[in-house]
């Protein structure tokens, strides 16, 4: 909502205005939708548009629903593996084309694997639009890695392991959790993967793994920017639209985790911990799930920065911590809610479980005060407008939230949802799933 | 799966490049001497407005407003002034922005001091009364001061580890030698060690004040909200009766030929730059000099051709215009193996000369004009990237209309302007090498007439001659 209500406003669609005023209840916070366009090809590619005109340029995303989490077996990591092959070159292009047709005209492109995502995006002047759909359509349909290629970049691979698991302290923490806390589903394996499996990999599995996930069907191409929705359309048609669909099922994962009935309980020891840390982790429905918004308020108000409960109690007047974070893992399917918290200088570990289960208890015992509540809506307010400044940012958003929790335009009613969410609420997500038998709890100490 | 020989489809060529919609800033200046410009959000059809307003507020006086002595003072004032205020301790700070969901921060470069903050339109008032604790009314604790000072001091021992830091530090003494941009601009151990809470405070009251700042804001609100606002905040700050510190003009010593290495046997490889100073952000050249800069930078950029992708001799090369006040510095930078290092000085050198005596094709200035353009377009992107391209016109004397003429100069620059800021730029070079002297000094010593070898441990950058005496 604006400063001041009324002035200013006339040259905003009357659209956003209505938003504008009609917000009186909640803290006052409003955001305008994110108005896009979803259709799906022939070939079952879902396109999704948006046309804004602030800065010439365009991002382009291509999301496929493939993560860690679809890793053939005995190939665990091979879904990253494949996104750094994805660079590597088609039947029409050389290896590193994507980078010459975004670096040299001032653009950048990345790419990311998530659990359950694949994303490869660009950010280019909006002239070059047509030249990296087409470069886009043209790894979707014609990949072509060759040996040398497939080596090096394996190497890549199990070298950003040694460097993100191996070297970075409490860099195995991460995947210790996913381990420890899925008995069954396939999240247990994490992204990163094994360099054992990794190794044993083949170019044939590369080839297998593109036509068993790399299709329209299986893709969202979401385009934000300065473009002209009809010309991009028909740009998109001829890029993307002869891209064939396959008549092969898409394997799915359907294992599904048992619920957790009493907590389990790890310790490690290795030699890259500078001070020991502790992490719970809870079981919490899919990101889709009506209690979502409840357990990302409560990550925040345990969270986010100094204001936050983790920071005041064990970083502040405890200090018992010199860190303590809170993690809503929402993901496609049950994910993770997780506390972590890295001792002080000479703090032993059981005070520090201490000071988190005193944390937790609060949750349990009372109600947020309606001030603090206020806190936390501006702050998860806060951080979803800023992260809504960039056309990438839209884009990557709508990606995630068109394949993570199968409905784009969810980002729409994000706000709205966070809004409702009461102080009852918070309690009753904290009662539901911040319970011991439903926790995973790793100490993670110096040898 | 085997490689094409011939590519069967081509990349569709680009369209003609579209123009930017850009914001229309206005200014005012408050009775106490403030200038205060204020941008809209942009209201061009089909542009998704964000209800967050960004404020940044310039002080003239940065780093170059320090004597030698007190190197770092600029930097150290800045950081402290939001590690606690009149009212509130460094932590209790810290939390009242978070409350807020606010940003705000504090940042120091040669010419200015730059305080920020972005918020949400329905909190920004909160977080602009923040903001002005942190301008007006910072404490500076004693306790603050000492941990600031301390981890600037651990910072320093950090990047002097690095080859290619150390090499930015050397090359600005050997171009500006005790000239105001000559000096870190974090200072060194020597000076911060002596910078106490007195001069702080008093760096402080004598650059901060209402007539020796300027306040861009701007975002979800109208210039005339932003104006009102600004007033009833500002507006009582007064303007101490001490004159106006005056930024003095200086001039950098002459440029000459020379080699200037420092050995630090256990860098593992050596940090190569070469460069000289260049120009002002006024200069009529300033386009030109940004596009022959991009003509030699990134991955397809002349450099990075030569030093790596021809001959393999470095991850990467490229260049960097800096572009002050006063003229700053041109830099063209690699990091190569200790052994290839003969080789790079000389490609780095000749791909400069080269650019310097023949006018690139106008076909290469197109794709390195689009990396300046994408590049700008991004930076404006959000409402603090307006305000930051904003607050760098005002700082220097530009004309606000610039912020929409720049592209368009950008397009106007020929290969002919390229090639005559090459020829007044890329000539009278020195060269920094910051690596195993041992595996390469002997080479250099015998191609080049003026080398000076200054071993790590009579390294000081505290000199003017970075030299210990």
């Amino acid at each position: 909502m604006s400063l001041f209500p009324t002035q200013g406003k006339t040259q905003r669609p009357p659209r956003i205005r209505q938003i504008l005023t009609s917000t009186a209840s909640g803290a006052g916070i409003a955001v305008a939708p994110i108005d896009f366009t979803d259709r799906t090809l022939p070939n079952g590619l879902r396109v999704l548009l948006v046309e804004d005109h602030r800065v010439p340029s365009v991002s382009i995303n291509v999301g496929y629903r493939v993560g860690g989490k679809d890793d053939p077996p005995g190939r665990s990591g091979f879904a990253h593996l494949f996104e750094h092959l994805m660079f590597k070159g088609t039947k029409n292009t050389r290896p590193e084309t994507i980078d010459r047709l975004t670096e040299d005209i001032g653009g950048l492109n990345n790419a990311f694997t998530a659990d359950d995502i694949t994303n490869y995006y660009e950010v280019v002047p909006s002239n070059y639009l047509e030249t990296l759909l087409w470069a886009e359509a043209d790894r979707l349909g014609s990949l072509a890695v060759i040996e040398e290629h497939f080596h090096t970049e394996r190497d890549v691979v199990i070298g950003e392991y040694d460097q993100r698991i191996l070297a970075e302290p409490y860099g195995m923490l991460d995947e210790l959790v996913n381990r420890e806390s899925f008995a069954v589903h396939p999240y247990r394996r994490g992204v990163i993967g094994d360099p054992e499996n990794l190794r044993a990999a083949t170019l044939d599995d590369v080839v297998a793994f593109h036509r068993t996930f790399y299709r329209p069907d299986n893709a969202v191409l979401v385009v934000v920017g300065d473009l002209d929705p009809v010309q991009t359309n028909a740009w998109i048609d001829k890029y993307f639209g002869r891209v064939p669909k396959p008549a092969a099922p898409i394997p799915r994962v359907t294992s599904v985790e048992p619920p957790q009935t009493a907590e389990r309980t790890y310790t490690y020891r290795a030699a890259n911990v500078p001070l020991p840390a502790v992490e719970y982790a809870y079981h919490i429905p899919e990101w889709r799930h009506p209690d979502a918004p409840a357990l990302d308020i409560v990550e925040t108000l345990l969270g986010m920065g100094k204001s936050s409960r983790l920071y005041q109690s064990l970083v502040y007047t405890q200090r018992v911590a010199t860190s303590a974070h809170a993690s809503a893992d929402l993901r496609e399917q049950p994910g993770l809610f997780s506390l972590r918290a890295i001792a002080s200088t000479g703090t032993p570990i059981e005070a520090v479980r201490t000071a988190l289960d005193a944390e937790i208890a609060r949750l349990h015992d009372e109600l947020p005060a309606s001030a603090e509540m206020d806190r936390v809506r501006t702050q998860i307010a806060s951080s979803l407008v800023r992260s809504r400044q960039t056309y990438n940012n839209i884009a990557v958003a709508l990606v995630r939230s068109a394949i993570e929790r199968d409905d784009p335009g969810a980002l729409n009613s994000d706000l709205d949802r966070y809004r409702a969410v009461t102080e009852a609420d918070v309690q009753r997500v904290a009662r539901r799933y911040l319970t011991p038998e439903n926790r995973t709890t790793i100490e993670y100490l110096p040898l | 799966m085997t490689q094409p020989i011939v590519a069967l489809e081509k990349p569709p060529s680009p369209g003609a490049p579209h123009r930017a919609e850009l914001p229309l800033p206005v200014e005012r200046t408050l009775a106490n001497g403030m200038r205060v410009i204020a941008f809209p959000q942009r209201s061009a059809p089909k542009a998704y407005a964000v209800p967050i307003i960004a404020a940044q507020l310039i002080v003239r006086g940065g780093a170059s407003a320090e004597t030698e002595a007190e190197a770092g003072l600029a930097t150290l004032t800045t950081s402290l002034v939001t590690q606690g205020t009149a009212t509130r301790s460094a932590v209790e700070f810290a939390q009242a922005v978070d409350g807020l969901g606010a940003r705000l921060d504090a940042a120091s470069g040669y010419d200015a001091a730059t305080v920020s903050v972005t918020a949400l339109s329905h909190v920004f008032p909160a977080a602009l009364a923040l903001f002005d604790e942190v301008v007006r009314r910072p404490s500076f604790p004693q306790a603050e001061v000492e941990r600031v000072r301390a981890k600037a001091i651990g910072d320093l021992a950090l990047s002097y580890s690095s080859p290619s830091a150390l090499a930015r530090f050397v090359a600005q003494r050997v171009a500006f030698g005790s000239a105001p941009y000559g000096h870190p601009v974090a200072g060194t151990a020597e000076t911060l060690a002596t910078l106490d809470r007195e001069r702080i405070v008093a760096f402080h009251a004598r650059y901060f004040r209402p007539d020796n700042a300027t306040l861009i804001v701007g975002g979800d609100c109208s210039p005339d909200e932003a104006f009102a606002l600004i007033e009833r905040q500002f507006g009582d700050w007064q303007a101490p009766a001490s004159p106006l510190p005056v930024p003095a003009s200086f001039t950098a010593p002459p440029a000459r030929r020379r080699v200037v290495i420092v050995d630090k046997p256990d860098a593992g490889r050596t940090a190569l730059i070469a460069g000289r100073v260049g120009i002002a952000r006024r200069a009529q050249s300033y386009p030109a000099g940004v596009v022959t800069t991009a003509v030699l930078s990134g991955y397809s950029g002349r450099l990075n051709q030569e030093v790596r992708v021809k001959r393999g001799l470095s991850y990467g090369a490229g260049a960097q215009l800096i572009a002050r006040r006063e003229p700053g510095l041109f830099l063209a930078s690699t990091l190569v193996d200790h052994t290839k290092v003969d080789e790079a000085v000389k490609v780095v050198l000749e791909t400069l000369h080269g650019l310097a005596a023949t006018a690139p094709e106008a076909a290469e200035l197109v794709t390195r004009k689009a990396t300046i353009s994408g590049g700008f377009s991004r930076s404006i992107e959000t409402i603090d990237g307006v305000a930051g391209v904003l607050g760098e016109l005002a700082l220097y004397g530009m004309p606000l209309s610039e912020l929409a003429a720049y592209l368009p100069e950008i397009e106007a620059v020929d290969p002919e302007m390229v090639q005559r800021f090459a020829a007044a730029t890329f000539d009278e070079l020195f060269v920094v090498l910051v690596g195993d002297a041992s595996v390469f000094g002997e080479a250099i010593r015998a191609t080049y007439p003026d080398v000076t070898t200054i071993p790590l441990d009579k390294l000081d950058l505290g000199q003017p001659t970075a030299m210990k005496v």
